[in-house]
């Protein structure tokens, strides 16, 4: 063979495959077996209390309903970053396999409707008036329900009853639901928990630069009154950098500059007593109650904005959501709102120390639980506020945590209006 | 005969390369170490040399591996682990060693042209084409099965190059004898040049070993039954659903790091003569 | 060359035809539709809906400030992490080569970082290079230093990944440098010896030289793996702060991954493997390694 020759045989080959792959990749649909059996993607793994839970919910399911529905589950853990069930759902896209009914984050919403990944479920949910108004505000685009998350999360200031003693803070003068701090008063405790111990006073997680950022900061924007985008979702500039978030970045860059938090916690400074404060979510009650049984903690509400004086706190969670591809619609809607109800939901959170997403479950679980999680749940029912739903959500994100950064950076950004100007272009440039 | 100052020099020098070795060894160390104690202790020792101690309490050293073991089919993991990497290592030993014979010991058109690709092709990140090599493995129709896994990682340019090195170190006299004696070429390759590749057989085979038992994303997307997942998988779990316990992630990566360790005591020795002749292919 | 089943040269591609094939399905093609992809708007949660676009994501990339600050930083970190882990592995090699107790120890010791995961390792750097109450910094400070910000410095940040990666990396190398050095004839030490060389002359006139096809394969190695670098800054970093540890392959991947802009970070993977092949070639070039018959 000549040296040309092989050279074109190989090309024409690899080409040839090309566009086979190209040409079924838009080709075949799902594989419609039986219409009573729906499959489901879950992304956890069938051994953790969640799964446990979830294979308990199933056989209820499978026994219960009167259509004679069969569902069958696979469990796919995700790793840190939110990846490897996310690959995956990415890769089933690409060949067209997707299941019957899948799990997604809740800010995933708005990306899976547009492209036209889910369908929308509302007409299949019964007694949605219970359900959470955070939980139907992130399952809904363009006026649709898609998805229905079936937990809460929240986060509060979690505090060292003990550590605040020593520095003199009385009993009495921690803020409770009813008689919140706001900024100014946060930071003035800051200040004398900062001054007795020469530490930082509170942990804020500012080194965590993924989803925390967007999740836990947006509160006190929208607390001062301000907002990431308008309401629909289109326009950025204008409002990202308005002055009631300058003032929410600048009561952040100061604890920073003050030494007051650090944008370089120690690990699990607070679990072990060496700072007096944390802000984090119901997962650190688990933490704290299995392996750090001696720290005597209280948990605190997020402060809000002296101008407002409106208390709001983060939500969101996973969701439930049926495949825009599935052919058995009834099925599958059946199994999501099945899901949805008040004693799966109630299975579900109590047996992985999640907040509630149904009034009804609330009630429920208020009497059972510990004092720091009946906080949560009642700081959700009181000022949840889900996350904005955007089809280009992971970028803004990020222009959010990146936002987070550069304010607390206060020595390269000390103008927090300029800093939100150019920032809000940036986000415009996604609200496409 | 033995001369004081040459002692006190072995002794000197002894003291510092073991200084070395431990800031080499000491993440080994506090993984392990910190299997052995209760979650709390490793975030309160860290500042302190007990950082790299197990806790005071034998009892305590095991706890970490019985919830782990409780949560978890671990055994399960570890099985499909290694089935993966056994297949991984047996396939990338036999192909790569095959085409770098192909390579060595014969001349035909072309040769330098998919030689000269292959070299190029190391430069493609992985990383970056995992939804391609994805769209290829459902187009064939593997998806959920061993092979699934095993296939894409078993030919590596790099491991053609190391066999393609050392087969043209075998003397010409050998191969030429045994043709004389009418030894096909397949003959050849099986009974004089794979035994006396077994070096390179040894590195190939540790480091796919190693490679395809760190791997994690792969098999999770063209897995879909969760009981052929391999262990990573698992590793990940554990480290990423909240709460997190460090001490269990520690049990956890120290199960998967002592396999990893005892392949490389053992073929250690190979692995220097392997990796060697792959060092001195640019004669 | 070797030629010596010159009647039998046909039967070569039967030899290297299974690697061929699967390099081919799981290489080549991926590589080509990556091509392909990079000249659609490919936005992956609806594939449905790829439209060719022709070079607009080639325009676009030239115009990406992040892409251009991640070139940047992937420059500074090969510019230095090549000199360090390249010497580091030498002088482990040097350290093992010599006929010592525990030897073996030692040489499991310095491998030891490339066995255990990068989960333990990044974990463990991330509290020793703490700025508040890191090992590190408390060393600093103990022998009468500042403490540093290291991570969270956009200026130190790279040098801490650049430090660690050398660490992680050097025990890999050391063991090919090994075998470069057992492969070095001890006849022609003992004959320096005889002519008085010094122990440095000894390493600069028959260590060195010798070790150079050995050295060459590692600078070459280590040289296209610095340009791929992406786990240790996801890991520890994020690519922050302020962008000053985002890498070209960690850009490529959170564009196509997270983002979903599967067309986007087609172009930029097609660029920048492009870049690393015309870099290697300068590379070798540059050290002396073109006149070789093979590559």
């Amino acid at each position: 063979m000549k040296k040309g020759r092989l050279i074109a045989v190989i090309a024409a080959a690899l080409v040839i495959v090309v566009l086979l792959v190209v040409y079924f990749n838009n080709g075949s649909g799902s594989s419609a077996s039986s219409k009573k059996q729906v499959t489901m993607w879950v992304h956890f793994s069938k051994t953790d209390p969640e799964g446990k839970a979830m294979q308990k919910n199933i056989t209820a399911f499978n026994k219960d309903n009167k259509s004679g529905y069969q569902a069958t589950v696979q469990y796919i853990p995700r790793s840190g970053a939110g990846g490897g069930y996310e690959d995956k759902i990415n890769a089933a896209l690409n060949s067209n396999s997707l299941p019957d009914v899948l799990t997604l984050d809740g800010p995933n919403t708005a990306a899976y409707a547009k492209s036209k990944i889910i369908q929308p479920v509302g007409k299949y949910i019964t007694n949605k008036s219970d359900i959470l108004p955070s939980i139907i505000s992130q399952g809904t685009y363009q006026g649709k329900l898609y998805a229905v998350g079936y937990s809460e999360s929240g986060v509060g200031i979690f505090y060292n009853k003990k550590m605040f003693k020593e520095a003199g803070i009385p009993d009495s003068e921690p803020p409770t639901l009813t008689k919140t701090w706001n900024w100014d008063q946060f930071t003035s405790i800051a200040r004398r928990l900062h001054e007795h111990f020469k530490q930082p006073a509170i942990d804020m997680q500012l080194a965590d630069h993924s989803e925390w950022a967007i999740y836990s900061f947006s509160p006190f924007l929208w607390s001062a009154g301000g907002n990431i985008t308008n309401p629909s979702g289109t326009k950025a500039t204008g409002i990202f950098d308005s002055k009631a978030n300058e003032s929410a970045f600048a009561f952040l860059q100061n604890l920073v500059k003050n030494g007051y938090t650090t944008i370089s916690p120690i690990k699990a400074g607070f679990q072990t007593g060496k700072y007096p404060m944390m802000m984090s979510g119901s997962w650190t009650i688990q933490e704290l109650n299995s392996s750090y049984k001696n720290i005597d903690y209280g948990i605190l509400p997020y402060p809000v904005s002296p101008k407002t004086n409106k208390l709001v706190s983060p939500t969101g969670s996973w969701q439930y959501a049926m495949s825009a591809s599935t052919k058995k619609t009834a099925a599958a809607g059946a199994l999501v709102n099945f899901l949805t109800q008040t004693n799966q939901m109630y299975r579900t959170s109590m047996a992985n120390t999640v907040l509630p997403a149904r009034k009804s479950v609330s009630r429920r679980m208020l009497p059972q639980v510990t004092a720091p999680m009946r906080f949560l749940i009642q700081q959700n029912l009181k000022s949840g506020h889900s996350r904005p739903v955007l089809v280009n959500y992971p970028q803004v994100s990020r222009t959010f945590a990146d936002t987070v950064t550069k304010s607390t950076y206060y020595r390269q950004n000390p103008n927090i209006a300029s800093l939100l100007r150019s920032e809000a272009k940036t986000i415009q440039s996604y609200l496409k | 005969m033995r001369n004081p100052r040459k002692f006190a020099y072995t002794i000197i020098t002894t003291i510092l390369i073991t200084l070395i070795a431990l800031l080499f060894l000491f993440p080994l160390v506090w993984m392990i170490a910190s299997s052995l104690k209760p979650e709390a202790q490793i975030y309160n020792n860290m500042d302190n040399i007990k950082a790299f101690l197990p806790s005071f309490h034998i009892n305590q050293w095991g706890t970490a591996y019985q919830s782990l073991l409780a949560r978890f089919n671990i055994l399960g993991f570890i099985i499909n682990s290694l089935i993966y990497a056994f297949g991984v290592t047996a396939g990338s030993i036999i192909v790569n060693s095959l085409a770098g014979y192909g390579f060595s010991k014969f001349t035909f058109k072309g040769q330098k042209f998919v030689f000269g690709l292959l070299i190029a092709t190391l430069v493609i990140p992985g990383e970056t084409i995992i939804i391609q090599k994805f769209q290829i493995v459902k187009l064939l129709g593997i998806i959920n099965t061993p092979w699934a896994v095993i296939f894409p990682s078993i030919a590596a340019p790099f491991y053609i190059y190391m066999f393609k090195n050392f087969f043209d170190a075998i003397s010409s006299d050998v191969i030429e004898s045994a043709e004389m004696e009418g030894a096909g070429t397949f003959t050849i390759y099986w009974k004089i040049m794979m035994p006396m590749a077994k070096p390179a057989m040894a590195t190939v085979g540790t480091l796919s070993f190693i490679g395809s038992w760190n791997d994690y994303i792969w098999p999770l997307m063209v897995l879909t039954d969760s009981n052929k997942f391999p262990l990573q998988v698992a590793i990940t779990n554990i480290n990423s659903t909240a709460p997190v316990y460090m001490n269990q992630v520690m049990a956890i990566l120290t199960i998967s790091t002592i396999p990893l360790i005892i392949v490389y005591l053992f073929f250690q020795r190979y692995l220097v003569q392997g990796l060697g002749v792959a060092g001195n292919g640019d004669k | 060359m070797n030629n010596i089943l010159a009647k039998r040269n046909n039967q070569a591609w039967w030899y290297i035809f299974p690697a061929l094939l699967l390099l081919a399905l799981f290489l080549f093609i991926p590589a080509l539709l990556s091509i392909y992809y990079s000249l659609t708007n490919y936005y992956m949660l609806a594939p449905q809906d790829r439209q060719f676009i022709g070079l607009l994501n080639y325009i676009n990339l030239l115009k990406d400030p992040v892409f251009w600050t991640s070139v940047k930083n992937i420059g500074q970190f090969v510019l230095f992490v090549m000199p360090i882990q390249v010497g580091t592995a030498l002088g482990l090699a040097l350290i093992v080569n010599r006929k010592r107790p525990w030897n073996t120890f030692f040489k499991v010791s310095f491998f030891a970082p490339v066995v255990v995961s990068l989960a333990v390792t990044s974990v463990l750097w991330l509290y020793i290079l703490n700025p508040d109450q890191g090992l590190l910094n408390n060393l600093l400070v103990k022998l009468g230093l500042h403490a540093q910000p290291l991570l969270t410095s956009p200026k130190q940040a790279m040098f801490a990944i650049i430090g660690l990666s050398a660490w992680q990396g050097a025990g890999y190398q050391m063991l090919i440098f090994l075998a470069g050095l057992q492969n070095i004839p001890t006849e022609l030490y003992e004959a320096a010896r005889i002519d008085g060389a010094s122990k440095w002359e000894r390493f600069l006139h028959i260590t060195l030289p010798l070790l150079k096809p050995t050295s060459l394969m590692i600078l070459t190695t280590t040289f296209i793996d610095a340009f791929k670098l992406i786990i240790q800054p996801m890991v520890m970093t994020q690519g922050g702060p302020l962008n000053s540890t985002i890498t070209p392959v960690y850009y490529i991947y959170r564009t196509g991954f997270t983002d979903r802009q599967l067309g986007y970070a087609s172009a930029m993977s097609v660029i920048y493997g492009f870049a690393i092949i015309l870099f290697t070639l300068i590379q070798r070039k540059i050290t002396g390694a073109g006149g070789d018959q093979n590559a």
